[in-house]
């Protein structure tokens, strides 16, 4: 029984007493964002956002960054252009070589990397905040793999006749499922659930090899950029769609910002907060696996650009949000720089862009591994 | 604060095929803090996850002001019941102020992300668990009972009547429990209905209005501490005898001479 209560507890207990302390007319935003606000019609309560100072400038220097890459996109490789006459050939002047190089050359490869580099970024930012684990990008839970092993498949004429967007999407869709399932028991935020990933996967690409081991040798080279991950071979039709998909992904993924950034809190927080922790976790699953099909058919298994995007925008943003959009920049960033480094570093041989990033990210994965704060692990 | 009622009704609870609730029938006094004990494995925290909606029933319903809770809303619910768990996770490198705007997540919606009514009740939640000055400080460098009054900052911020503390001292030493206890007893003379998960029963006598023991599922025994805790109970609920005094200072019951039942005292 409470019997003891002390005047200060008493003067305590009635916070109301500051109410009219500050007026409605001097709202500060918290501490490190800007308040935007305008009226509402019909004088209800006004509309507000909040804007994320650091998150808008980690965004805004990842947006100039991968501009500036694009321009040496455009301008670098096997025969080179001068900077300056870049812009010129994007519109149509100038030399008629460098215009053709530009426009018809470089031009959709540079943007198949970015829409891929976007979206591989994007779904590895989704799955690392549904499973609260770093390591659980699309690339390393098999989704990458099952996205592969069903395109190789179509690729290779395996009596499937569905496009290869159609048949990565259903490839991702087994893998996570299956992975999902396996890992059921457990959760999603665990080792159970990474395990289970590593294992559809590594199934996955034994599957892959398989399928090309079995074809002519002229088939399996066909599909091979593939396997590793490559923006030399595109098939026209998975950019446009992947475009389409991404815009879609993109504009789920910043509807679901707000849902995204609580489920970063354990799952009885974030419903004690009024998450639908289990509706959420599927739309966020549904967008990061559509991404992750919709990419790998377009550039193959590049799955470490889900790894690295991510990691580089949460360096450069603030931990009070999920920084989606500063994914999708570094990750569009990464693939661009590993596609031109890849495209001139043995020029004229060309190294396939998966490679590129498997050299860059692999040692950046052991850096995770071994971190000594890597509590974000278990 | 209006006065919300928390009630159950014939309610059941498994984990798998284990019954951990078994047809509890129970109301929580409003404008009270009431204690939850029993032994360890008694179901007191699946109670208390059954009661804030993320165990959902096998049986039987939890009802608030009459309503089902299952039926409610999310976002409505959690403005009206708060919960701390008893593991709760924040993401890395979140300070205690950030930590406390989250509770207005149900009052908030995408075009209304930060209002006057916002800013004024995070301040004032902030005060009330007195964190102000560690607002600006990240979690992770706080000690146990600042961290924990933190939380319960930030549930303090969601604004509800009702608020639901899964053992909030577990894991705290002597001083930091008093912090938080302290803390629970300004929230209730608000007028906030608590109910708090405990496992030490001597402060669940001294800081508690309402106690419910439970032994293997089932309600033993529910009132005031002072009318229910006896020798009896003690023995039924954790198998050890003991003397009951009352503290000299504010008459709530102490457990002395505690030994395992059966056994003789060493006095």
């Amino acid at each position: 029984m409470w019997r003891e209560v002390s005047a200060e507890s008493q003067a305590r207990q009635r916070p109301g007493t500051e109410r009219c302390e500050r007026g409605a007319g001097d709202i500060v935003a918290p501490p490190g964002h800007w308040r935007l606000a305008w009226q509402a019609a019909g004088g209800s309560l006004p509309y507000s956002l909040l804007i994320d100072r650091r998150a808008f400038v980690a965004a805004l220097i990842l947006l100039l960054a991968l501009l500036t890459a694009s321009l040496a996109y455009l301008a670098m490789g096997s025969s080179p252009l001068p900077p300056q006459a870049v812009p010129a050939a994007l519109v149509g002047r100038g030399d008629m070589m460098a215009v053709f190089l530009v426009q018809e050359l470089r031009l959709p490869r540079l943007a198949a990397a970015c829409l891929t580099g976007a979206a591989f970024g994007v779904a590895g930012c989704l799955m690392q905040t549904l499973a609260r684990n770093r390591l659980a990008t699309p690339g390393i839970i098999g989704i990458d793999n099952g996205a592969t092993a069903f395109a190789v498949a179509s690729v290779i004429g395996l009596g499937v006749s569905l496009a290869p967007p159609a048949m990565a999407l259903a490839g991702a869709t087994t893998a996570a499922a299956l992975t999902f399932g396996l890992a059921a028991g457990g959760g999603v935020r665990g080792y159970r659930f990474i395990v289970a990933g590593i294992g559809v996967g590594a199934v996955f690409g034994a599957i892959t090899q398989l399928l090309l081991a079995k074809v002519h040798i002229d088939t399996a080279n066909a599909a091979y950029p593939w396997t590793v991950g490559s923006l030399n071979a595109r098939p026209a039709g998975a950019v446009m769609l992947l475009a389409v998909g991404l815009s879609l992904g993109l504009g789920a993924a910043l509807w679901l910002t707000r849902a995204l950034s609580l489920m970063r809190f354990s799952d009885a927080v974030a419903s004690g907060l009024g998450l639908r922790v289990a509706r959420r976790r599927w739309q966020v699953l549904a967008v990061s696996v559509l991404l992750t099909g919709l990419a790998v058919a377009v550039a193959g298994p590049v799955g470490l650009i889900g790894l690295i995007g991510p990691e580089i925008a949460r360096s450069l943003s603030s931990p009070r949000g999920v920084p989606v959009v500063a994914s999708a920049l570094a990750g569009a960033l990464v693939m661009v720089l590993a596609d031109l480094a890849g495209r001139i570093l043995l020029s004229p041989i060309e190294i396939p862009v998966g490679i590129v990033t498997a050299v860059v990210g692999g040692p950046w994965l052991l850096w995770i591994l071994l971190r000594p704060a890597s509590r974000n692990l278990a | 604060m209006t006065q919300h009622e928390l009630a159950t009704r014939d309610l059941t609870l498994c984990h798998g095929r284990a019954t951990i609730i078994d047809r509890l029938a129970l109301t929580l006094p409003a404008g009270e803090v009431t204690a939850i004990v029993g032994p360890n494995g008694c179901g007191k925290s699946t109670l208390l996850a059954g009661l804030s909606r993320l165990h959902a029933p096998k049986q039987g319903t939890v009802l608030l002001d009459g309503r089902d809770i299952q039926q409610l809303p999310a976002r409505e619910l959690a403005r009206r019941l708060a919960l701390l768990p008893q593991e709760a996770i924040a993401p890395e490198g979140l300070t205690v102020a950030e930590l406390v705007r989250f509770g207005r997540q149900p009052h908030q919606g995408w075009l209304r992300q930060w209002s006057a009514e916002d800013q004024q009740v995070v301040r004032q939640a902030l005060a009330a668990a007195d964190v102000s000055e560690l607002a600006g400080r990240p979690l992770d460098t706080l000690s146990g009972g600042q961290r924990q009054r933190a939380w319960i900052a930030m549930t303090i911020a969601q604004q509800t009547p009702l608020l639901l503390l899964d053992e909030p001292t577990s894991a705290l030493d002597l001083g930091h429990q008093i912090e938080v206890f302290e803390l629970v007893r300004r929230l209730a003379a608000d007028g906030r209905t608590v109910v708090m998960v405990l496992h030490d029963l001597a402060s669940a006598c001294r800081y508690a209005d309402h106690l419910l023991a439970l032994r293997s599922g089932q309600l033993i025994a529910a009132g005031p501490p002072g009318e229910v805790v006896t020798t009896e109970l003690v023995r039924r609920l954790y198998g050890i005898d003991c003397t009951l005094i009352p503290d000299p200072a504010t008459g709530s019951l102490l457990l002395a001479n505690v030994r395992r039942a059966g056994r003789c005292g060493d006095a």
